[in-house]
């Protein structure tokens, strides 16, 4: 019993007092606006036809369907050109805002109005990648998914090492600033009866988290008692670690639906089904590979079985380390195939992030070290023409103008 | 607005001196996390242990080492509450702060709305898996009872399919292909021939590593949105059949005025809309052979509106 209740208590204790894999979080972070910035910018010729106004599946029907079906869309706020040009590029802004890190909270919302709202208004212009980003984007806007990998981070880390120097930090004036036009925007379109046309979840949603952020900015802030600050931090924690829960089990539900109904198929048990897809016409970008990969009736049963069974034992691999990271493996590499194969880049994409929200911290580590490297070889080669300034790193920690500041901030603190 | 971030950020920094450090609600003897767990029984225990897999990825971090200070300061050490000062020599007044967290940092009356938070995240959680796992589900009991209430929650923002290629992948090709009827600028009507607008998406596709949407779903997507709501009298049924008829000719429309430069012979009045099905033949190695004969469906004639067959639409 009181093993249990030990149990019990050091659960709560790690889904209480911090957010669990911040790295894995991050990474699905960029992943999936990865994922959806390269699409915005793959698609920007095709914007109109896909989602404007005047394109095959007009405004009208798009009212009409969303009337029917409720979905969230704010592209049904004024059937407008203007209004559909403004509101593709703003969604292409706030994908590579969440994509950086930068105001993630905020961008992640943004991410959620852009992708709800362009896949909902043109449902039938979407494909399986487009709804694990549909379902994602929602999920992600509960998570604290910029606490490393991005510019919030950066600028905690720069704050706090110009606190641990003594120095005053400038209050932040461009967070209340967003804070304040994104309330306009919300009330605007409230006011107008717009908001909350059709269908309250979305749009009390973002009402919710405005206002919550405004809470939490005013409680860091002001509170006298550093409990109510604490309790905040309490249950963002705990909305991540539940929304990264939620991820992860989503993932698993996309593979065990995916394996088990395939399981029942004949074509799947005759050991041909991989075969067809790589002889549809809308699935064959490169029909030569597709028939030199099928020419062999062995090669093709292996990999229609293990294509099945790696995505029936998936959800219960995750039980075992070891194990899991050897499917994972697979899985990506099978993805990376698609891509190319069946010419689903963006499904691909999307899908091998969802995985990624599985890789073991270590590995992401690694990862990361490879990319801040290849940063600096970047930043470095960049430079190479101005040979004066410092290597990169060591700006990084204190950039020109804080070097300067320090001597007065710090006096300015002693006094 | 992301003060989420900078805060939990912050926290990395001083971790070092917070192990040292003890929760101030040690004070009053309470034994934070099991009495703010225990009031909430099965739900919480629930969370506890559906996060595991979690446990997994995040094994090396740091978290863990946090738990083990929070444990002993669970034994109960009395510890009286310590100004931020001790920790930071320079003599920083408020930027300790951050240190702290978890429910042991919080007095009974706050751990309640933690222990609130926890036990409403866990069960929407749960009900929220629960309902998209059995809109996946094939048709069950459980289903048949409460499918209204299962459709509420998951539709609209939540709808997905994830039979892909299952139970079966499709075996057969279906193009869309498309004729006009045309007024001409001497005022005759002339039919064209049948296009194939599904063998051009095909040839765009080809050698292509980013194919467009409106290459690989539009047409297809379309065609299957038609099937599914026309009976096999090729009517529409309902509000969704009859959507699927403007969206198919104003499709076809549009790439008949772009593709065909169809305006060039004058005005297109109606178009025509038929399905050509064949079979993907068998791999040579499975001895299998079907019918090559393509299969036509033929829908009605349709009327362009005046506003499509100006070039209105895209």
């Amino acid at each position: 019993m009181n093993g249990l209740s030990l149990t019990l208590s050091r659960g709560i204790a790690r889904v209480t007092e911090s957010a669990l894999g911040r790295y894995q979080s991050a990474l699905i972070r960029i992943g999936f606006s990865g994922t959806w910035l390269l699409f915005l910018l793959r698609e920007f010729p095709h914007r109109r036809e896909m989602y404007g106004p005047d394109g095959p599946w007009s405004w009208d029907l798009g009212r009409q369907l969303t009337d029917e079906n409720h979905a969230f869309t704010a592209l049904m706020w004024s059937g407008g050109g203007a209004w559909f040009e403004i509101f593709y590029v703003l969604a292409i802004l706030a994908t590579a805002a969440l994509l950086l890190g930068w105001r993630t909270r905020t961008a992640s919302v943004l991410f959620m109005v852009g992708v709800l709202s362009l896949q909902n208004r043109s449902v039938f212009m979407g494909d399986g990648g487009d709804n694990v980003l549909h379902l994602m984007a929602f999920y992600l806007v509960f998570t604290r998914c910029g606490q490393v990998w991005s510019l919030d981070a950066r600028r905690a880390d720069r704050e706090a090492a110009a606190r641990a120097r003594g120095e005053r930090v400038r209050p932040d004036r461009l967070g209340p600033a967003l804070w304040a036009v994104l309330g306009l925007v919300l009330a605007g379109v409230s006011l107008t009866g717009r908001l909350f046309d059709n269908g309250w979840l979305v749009p009390s949603l973002l009402w919710t988290v405005w206002a919550v952020l405004g809470l939490w900015a005013v409680v860091r802030r002001r509170a006298r008692s550093e409990e109510p600050r604490i309790l905040l931090d309490v249950i963002a924690n705990v909305l991540h670690n539940g929304a990264l829960f939620v991820i992860m089990a989503e993932a698993c539900l996309i593979y065990a639906t995916a394996g088990w109904y395939k399981i029942q198929g004949s074509r799947w048990q005759d050991g041909t089904a991989v075969y067809y897809p790589l002889h549809l016409d809308y699935f064959s970008p490169w029909p030569a590979l597709a028939d030199l990969m099928s020419s062999s009736g062995t090669i093709m049963m292996a990999v229609t079985y293990g294509t099945v069974m790696v995505q029936v034992a998936f959800p219960f691999t995750l039980f075992n380390r070891r194990v899991k990271n050897v499917l994972l493996v697979l899985m990506m590499l099978e993805h990376a195939v698609i891509a190319v194969v069946l010419g689903l880049p963006f499904f691909s994409l999307a899908m091998i992030t969802a995985d990624a929200v599985f890789l073991p911290t270590s590995v992401l580590l690694l990862l990361g070290g490879w990319a801040a490297r290849a940063r600096e070889r970047l930043v470095r080669r960049g430079r190479d023409e101005d040979p004066v300034l410092p290597a990169p790193r060591a700006s990084e920690e204190t950039a020109p103008g804080s070097a300067e500041e320090r001597a007065p901030g710090h006096v300015g603190f002693s006094a | 607005m992301d003060a989420y971030d900078e805060d939990s950020h912050n926290r990395r920094g001083p971790d070092g001196s917070k192990g040292a450090r003890l929760p101030e609600s040690g004070t009053d003897g309470h034994e934070p996390p099991g009495a703010g767990g225990e009031g909430n029984g099965p739900s919480v225990t629930g969370a506890a242990a559906d996060e595991s897999p979690a446990d997994d990825t995040e094994r090396d971090e740091s978290s863990a080492v946090r738990t083990d200070a929070h444990e002993s300061s669970a034994v109960g050490t009395p510890a009286n509450e310590q100004p931020p000062v001790d920790t930071d020599p320079v003599g920083g007044a408020e930027p300790a702060a951050p240190s702290r967290t978890g429910v042991a940092a919080l007095s009974p009356r706050y751990q309640v709305g933690a222990a609130v938070a926890l036990a409403a995240v866990a069960v929407a959680a749960c009900v929220h898996l629960g309902m998209v796992f059995l809109s996946l589900a094939p048709a069950n009991t459980v289903t048949k009872q409460h499918g209204k209430a299962i459709e509420e929650w998951v539709y609209p923002e939540f709808e997905q399919n994830w039979k892909l290629f299952a139970p079966n992948p499709l075996q057969q090709n279906i193009a869309v292909q498309v004729r006009a009827e045309v007024r001409t600028k001497d005022g005759d009507l002339r039919t064209t021939g049948w296009r194939d607008l599904s063998a051009r998406d095909g040839a765009a596709i080809d050698g292509n590593l980013l194919p467009s949407h409106t290459q690989q779903n539009e047409l297809r997507r379309a065609w299957d949105f038609l099937a599914a709501t026309h009976g096999t009298d090729n009517r529409p049924v309902g509000l969704r059949g009859a959507l699927s008829e403007t969206y198919m000719r104003r499709i076809v429309t549009m790439r008949l005025y772009r593709e065909d430069a169809i305006g060039r012979q004058g005005l297109v009045q109606r178009v025509q809309v038929r399905s050509r099905t064949t079979n993907v033949q068998p791999p040579v190695w499975s001895r299998e052979r079907f019918s090559s004969k393509p299969v036509y469906r033929v829908l009605p004639w349709w009327t362009v509106t005046a506003d499509e067959a100006a070039g209105g639409v895209a």
